[in-house]
């Protein structure tokens, strides 16, 4: 294929991809078999209880592994969510004769709303704060059941709950409940690969880098919390039809960590280890019944199995298993190079891209940015510089969003952009990087820079299918020279690449600014040369720049506009070499006495 | 009014036990910026060892306590050597999931060593309490609100004044600067699990004539004390105490005036208000994200 | 990717089919088997202990008396973990052997409650010592009670507090559990039918910590008799004491946790002048005498109701069995159905159709931690 001249819009050969039924087909076929073979073999009655047991845990199980798996959040409640669902169901068809569907239906939304706001009002804090708050939810979740008896029958729990007509025998209600634990499985196990899978894993790694890329981290968070909410619910709902009847100790803070043990012992990034999780921690108790001449032998057998397991096998079983299996793989297919990459940057604004006025930032009485003007004119290279401790950083943190600006107005293309969050700047146009690189280290470097493409506001993806992402984001690493590696994950880079990576993600995003922060930084001499020649590359596209960097050389070369900060504060501003011949920039740099 | 300071006694004495435990929480957390879930079962073996010496043995009730205190040490040391220590370069998930483990594993270890039933542990003092005017003061409760003060007089004192003391402080704030100036990080840690076991195994003993020794009493007062570790502000001992102490007396006083059955949701409504509304705590500072 | 797709199929066979492992090498045997669902660990591990006992005490007692239709009886425990999920799987777990032709469920409403359905569905005789009323009003044939309901007890305890102490000022406290909350609603119902006023009517949730604000409140509801149903142990010592401490010496009517042997152990002098209902006193009857002694020959520590119940259940199923001449489960039941004027260490077992063996209560008092036989409250009705 040859490049099409520079002003031809080019027309993207999409590489159209089997649709995902059928190449998910396998995956159907054995869970229809798995579900006939519940269906049809013969249980007894334990075994029977057993496997309704596993199956509804597992689906709550799975809920765990969005959250804690894909999200990286912490959950200490999933038994009340577990608990809103068997609720709802025992409490409508028991109590009231409502429809079971309707109940299951009432359950899983109940236990979503929960989840969400339970999320709003605390995703904000994370780690530590979340397991407690979570905890705390717990416990009056329990304290209600055991209370409200008007509603809950209290201890007395609920019994004679109803099934739908339809799977009345146990037989057929536990093949239902596999049905619907293979659908979940199927979107669990699909979902990483979404964008809203892709959106958690990306929080999870590096939130900061999230929200830069556009990602709105708390909602992102939010939605992945309800989502583990809503499948405690949906197994809730169906464990209490399994068992007919609910009690309040069923749904209490230790089978919540029950759940979660289940997750980790499984291996908590896939629903496979979920289910694996799931199963051992059913059977093992059950296997180990013949300890049970000492009381609490078993239990501590389990508790010593926890810490081994958390110590040697910190992915989990199936995370073992797979670390085993990986060496085996064949390497996935590398995509096409795609097209040279375009850049578009907006034009919706005046001759100036950006223009920062009387922007300050002051943490506690310390003035970090104090009354800073800038102006960054379209389709140039612009720098900003100063000695330590001047600013610089803090300037760039506060114009993507990570700080809130203490006073000062910040116009980007037009757009007022001062009080929005990082993800909202990314959408109006803004793209960076990080001196320190912050990359999503479990995912490859094509998933990387397929999270930049992804930017709300790229116009050059087409619809945003997958195969437009992928083509948009293989350009981007072309263009910074690493297409051909594109499915290596992050580790395997040197630190030079990592950060062409990160700019690739960045450009892919098709931004109107790009912020550089301090690009060269731990780069070697012919890394600076490569850097050089690609920001001239990037800058011939027509898209603005703004560097903070250290390197004289690079910065004289590259940037035809100047700004310099001492103190928090501009000392000089304007072309390039004038400013650098400033006296204040001279004596800033080398000191004055 | 005769009514609110009896409950204001026993709330205090109550909020002490919290106080205690909490303390145990906050030293680690400090330290290694991991919370233990395992602190609730330093006192419920702590409360048993003592039934072994005081009453199985019939050593004197000295000797019990200080070979009691001496079993808890060891009990920190090998939890940090077995459970913190060989996942210190790991977030803080999973050394949390194993605390949980090594909580079950204490529990139940002790469940098939002595049995379901349980026990008596007398008290320090004869007499099981004074007649003050209209309030009766339980002579435990007073010994447990007694030892708190002195604990956090000594906690003061031994963290600004002793060389150890200011090296753990250094440890807990920058372990990579202590590393630089020649601490043993290590060995700092290691000292903060022993003391922290003590702690929780004096927080044990202390509240064991009251509550009597069972195999739950860890876990109870442990989420409570875990809740005033928040309210207090993660990772401040002044903050720890002030959390213990004002959710013992919230909680016996909605249990009076508001629900005797919803008693324990006190604590965590309280606790999930400050989350939402000074998530900080009552002493903490709000931590700046770095970029 | 295909490898993951095929190992995750894979995976979810392995995880449906592993159970068959288990289950499987169950030995057929010459003995009639009965089952018992015991908390053999968690918070009521203890009471499992005596549970236990008393039901091997009488398995022993039979087979050395010959056994039943010549065979000897043989008991199967497995662990219901003091958990609702825990004895629903213990359950299932006995239920799949088909040569067991009777169980023991739980001293615990609440389980009893959650194995109910269960029970149903296998349609064999479950021998169990929940007394929460409403269980025998399942409309399940299957469940027999082997003690008092608490219908009865709460009609015993005003009775006795009314009649033969005279008091007519009721403070009630009762544990926001199952057990505690049909005990409390069964007292205060008796009370109302009687000329009283209740004062104050207290729920607390289990493992409290500390009961200043209850005893607070009895104290000034000047209420001048306490009927109390205590579920856990320590729970009750705890509160004993604080009750004492903060000078309320009203009588105190107790449900049958308020005389046994852990309760006497913790609280100590704070209970010595309280009564308590018993469904097993050990004097009460010749019966009671005799099952008392081979237990403390036995085990070398009191009896109590944890024991007797499961005593009185083995042995009437046993008789049950003889009677019938047979293992089908009708005509089992129906045997005991037809058991009248038995016996039992609990008392005189008269079934009626519903399933309730018993229908009346012992009164007992802590005589300086001994426990004496005070009287025996029955009612026909």
């Amino acid at each position: 294929m040859s490049a099409p001249s520079e002003n031809i819009q080019p027309i993207a050969v999409v590489p159209r991809s089997t649709p995902l039924l059928i190449r998910h087909a396998p995956y159907f076929i054995g869970a229809a078999i798995v579900v006939a073979l519940a269906a049809s073999a013969s249980f007894d009655g334990y075994i029977l209880n057993i496997l309704m047991q596993a199956t509804t845990f597992a689906i709550a199980v799975f809920g765990l592994s969005v959250v804690l798996g894909l999200c990286g959040q912490i959950n200490l409640a999933q038994a009340a969510f577990f608990g809103f669902g068997a609720y709802a169901v025992a409490i409508g068809t028991a109590d009231y004769q409502i429809s079971y569907w309707l109940c299951l239906a009432a359950g899983c939304v109940m236990a979503l709303l929960a989840g969400a706001l339970l999320g709003m009002s605390t995703l904000r804090l994370g780690g530590h704060y979340l397991a407690m708050v979570t905890i705390s939810f717990q416990q009056i979740v329990t304290l209600v059941m055991i209370n409200a008896i008007w509603l809950t029958h209290g201890p007395d729990g609920v019994g004679k709950i109803g099934r739908p007509a339809l799977f009345q025998s146990s037989q057929s209600y536990l093949a239902f409940s596999v049905a619907m634990l293979a659908l979940v499985g199927y979107f669990v196990w699909h979902l990483p690969q979404t964008r809203l899978g892709r959106a958690m894993r990306a929080v999870r790694d590096n939130e900061l880098a999230a929200g830069v890329a556009g990602i709105d981290v708390f909602r992102t968070k939010i939605y992945a919390f309800a989502i583990c909410a809503v499948l405690g619910g949906l197994g809730g709902g169906l464990f209490a039809g399994g068992f007919a009847y609910v009690s309040p100790d069923q749904f209490s803070f230790a089978e919540s960590i029950v759940f979660l043990t289940m997750s980790l012992l499984g291996g908590v990034a896939s629903p496979i280890g979920s289910a694996i999780g799931t199963g051992l921690l059913i059977l093992i108790p059950e296997w180990l019944r013949f300890l049970k001449s000492v009381p609490g032998l078993y239990l501590a057998i389990y508790g010593l199995s926890v810490i081994l397991i958390i110590r040697y096998m910190p992915d989990g079983i199936w995370g073992f298993v797979t670390a085993g299996l990986d060496r085996f793989r064949r390497k996935a297919r590398v995509p096409d190079a795609g097209l040279p990459l375009i850049l578009a940057p907006a034009k919706t604004g005046g001759e100036m891209v950006l223009e920062v006025t009387g922007l300050a930032k002051h943490f506690g009485g310390l003035k970090a940015v104090d009354d800073v003007d800038i102006a960054v004119r379209r389709g140039g290279v612009h720098a900003l510089i100063g000695p330590n401790g001047s600013g610089k950083t803090t300037t760039l943190n506060v114009l993507s969003g990570l700080y809130q600006a203490t006073a000062g107005k910040v116009l980007l293309d037009g757009t007022d952009v001062t009080t929005m969050p990082p993800h909202l700047r990314a959408a109006a146009g803004l793209g960076r990087t990080f001196q320190n690189i912050r990359l999503f280290r479990s995912m490859s470097a094509l998933e990387n820079v397929v999270i930049g493409a992804e930017r709300p506001g790229n116009t050059l993806i087409g619809k945003g299918s997958e195969a437009e992402l992928t083509l948009r984001a293989m350009s981007a690493l072309s263009f910074v020279g690493l297409g051909p590696r594109a499915n290596e994950l992050i580790s395997s880079f040197s630190y030079g690449h990592q950060r062409l990576i990160e700019i690739a993600r960045a450009l892919a995003a098709n931004p109107t600014l790009l912020l550089l922060d301090e690009p060269a930084a731990g780069l070697n001499s012919s890394e600076k040369l490569e850097l050089h020649e690609l920001l001239k590359r990037i800058a011939a596209q027509g898209l603005t720049i703004l560097i903070i960097d250290h390197d004289m050389t690079l910065v004289s070369e590259a940037a035809q506009h100047i700004t310099v900060l001492n103190f928090g504060r501009r000392i000089a501003d304007g072309e390039s070499m004038a400013v650098l011949r400033h006296p204040d920039v001279v004596s800033a740099y080398l000191g004055t006495d | 009014m005769d009514l609110a300071l009896q409950l204001l006694f026993t709330g205090i004495g109550i909020g002490a036990v919290y106080a205690l435990v909490a303390l145990g929480f906050v030293l680690i957390f400090r330290a290694t910026n991991v919370v233990n879930f395992a602190q609730g079962e330093f006192s419920m073996v702590a409360a048993y060892l003592m039934v072994v010496f005081a009453v199985d043995l019939a050593l004197p009730y000295w000797l019990s306590f200080l070979l009691s205190l001496a079993g808890m040490a060891l009990l920190g040391a090998v939890f940090n050597l077995g459970v913190y220590y060989p996942l210190r370069h790991r977030t803080f998930l999973p050394v949390i999931i194993a605390t949980i483990g090594a909580s079950i594993l204490m529990a139940n270890s002790v469940l098939a060593i002595y049995g379901p039933q349980p026990q008596v542990l007398e008290g320090w003092f004869e007499t099981p309490g004074i007649q003050l005017g209209p309030v009766y003061l339980d002579s435990q409760y007073l010994l447990i609100i007694a030892a708190t003060a002195t604990l956090v007089a000594f906690q003061y004192w031994f963290f600004e004044h002793t060389l150890v003391g200011k090296k753990l402080q250094a440890t807990s704030q920058d372990k990579e600067m202590a590393s630089l100036l020649g601490i043993s990080v290590s060995t700092m840690i290691m000292v903060t699990f022993i003391y922290s076991a003590v702690l929780g195994g004096l927080a044990g003993i202390l509240v064991a004539p009251i509550l009597f020794v069972s195999i739950q009493m860890g876990s109870t007062i442990a989420l409570k004390a875990f809740a005033a570790t928040i309210i207090g502000g993660f990772g401040d001992v002044t903050g720890a105490i002030i959390g213990g102490l004002s959710l013992g007396i919230i909680e016996t006083f909605g249990a009076a005036y508001v629900s005797v059955p919803y008693k324990d949701a006190f604590a965590f409504l309280v606790l999930v208000l400050f989350l939402v509304f000074r998530p900080q705590g009552i002493f903490g500072e709000r931590v700046a994200e770095k970029a | 990717m295909k490898l993951t797709r095929r190992e995750f199929a894979a995976g979810l066979a392995a995880g449906v089919t592993a159970p068959y492992l288990i289950g499987s090498a169950r030995a057929q045997g010459a003995t009639i088997k009965i089952g018992m669902c015991a908390p053999i660990t968690g918070p009521a591990a203890e009471a499992g202990k005596y549970a236990t006992g008393g039901a091997k005490l009488a398995v022993d007692a039979i087979n050395k008396a010959g056994g039943v239709l010549g065979k000897q009886i043989e008991l199967i425990v497995e662990d219901d973990q003091t958990t609702n999920p825990g004895i629903v799987l213990a359950f299932s777990k006995l239920a799949a052997q088909p040569d067991i032709v009777g169980f023991l469920g739980s001293i615990r409403s609440t389980q009893v409650h959650a194995m109910a359905p269960d029970v149903m569905k296998l349609g064999k005789p479950v021998m169990f010592g929940g007394t929460d009323p409403n269980l025998t009003k399942l409309g399940n044939p299957w469940l027999f009670r082997f003690r008092p309901n608490d219908s009865f007890s709460g009609r015993v305890i005003a009775d006795y507090g009314v009649k033969t102490l005279g008091k007519k000022k009721w403070a009630v406290l009762h544990s926001t559990d199952a057990f505690g909350t049909a005990g409390g609603k069964a007292l205060t119902e008796a009370l109302g039918k009687l000329d009283t006023t209740i004062a104050i009517d207290q729920g607390y949730a289990n493992q409290s910590q500390d009961f200043t604000p209850v005893v607070l409140a009895i104290k000034q509801s000047g209420a001048d008799i306490l009927g109390s149903y205590f579920t856990f142990e320590n729970d009750l010592g705890i509160f004993a004491r604080q009750l004492r401490q903060l000078g309320v010496t009203i009588p105190w009517v107790g449900s049958p946790s308020i005389v046994n042997v852990t309760a006497l152990k913790l609280a100590g002098p704070a209970l010595y002048g309280t009564y308590g209902v018993a469904d097993y006193a050990e004097e009460s009857s010749e019966a009671s005498k005799a099952f008392g002694k081979a237990y403390r020959d036995a085990y070398k520590v009191a009896p109590d109701n944890q024991s007797s119940w499961p005593y009185d259940a083995v042995m009437v199923l046993a008789q049950a069995i003889k009677n019938a001449g047979s293992t089908d489960p009708q005509k089992i039941r129906e045997a005991i159905i037809a058991i009248k004027k038995y016996p039992g260490a609990e008392g005189e077992y008269n079934f009626d159709d519903k399933g309730d063996g018993l229908h009346g209560y012992n009164i007992v008092k802590n005589e300086k931690g001994n426990i004496v036989f005070d009287k025996h409250i029955d009612f026909n009705d």
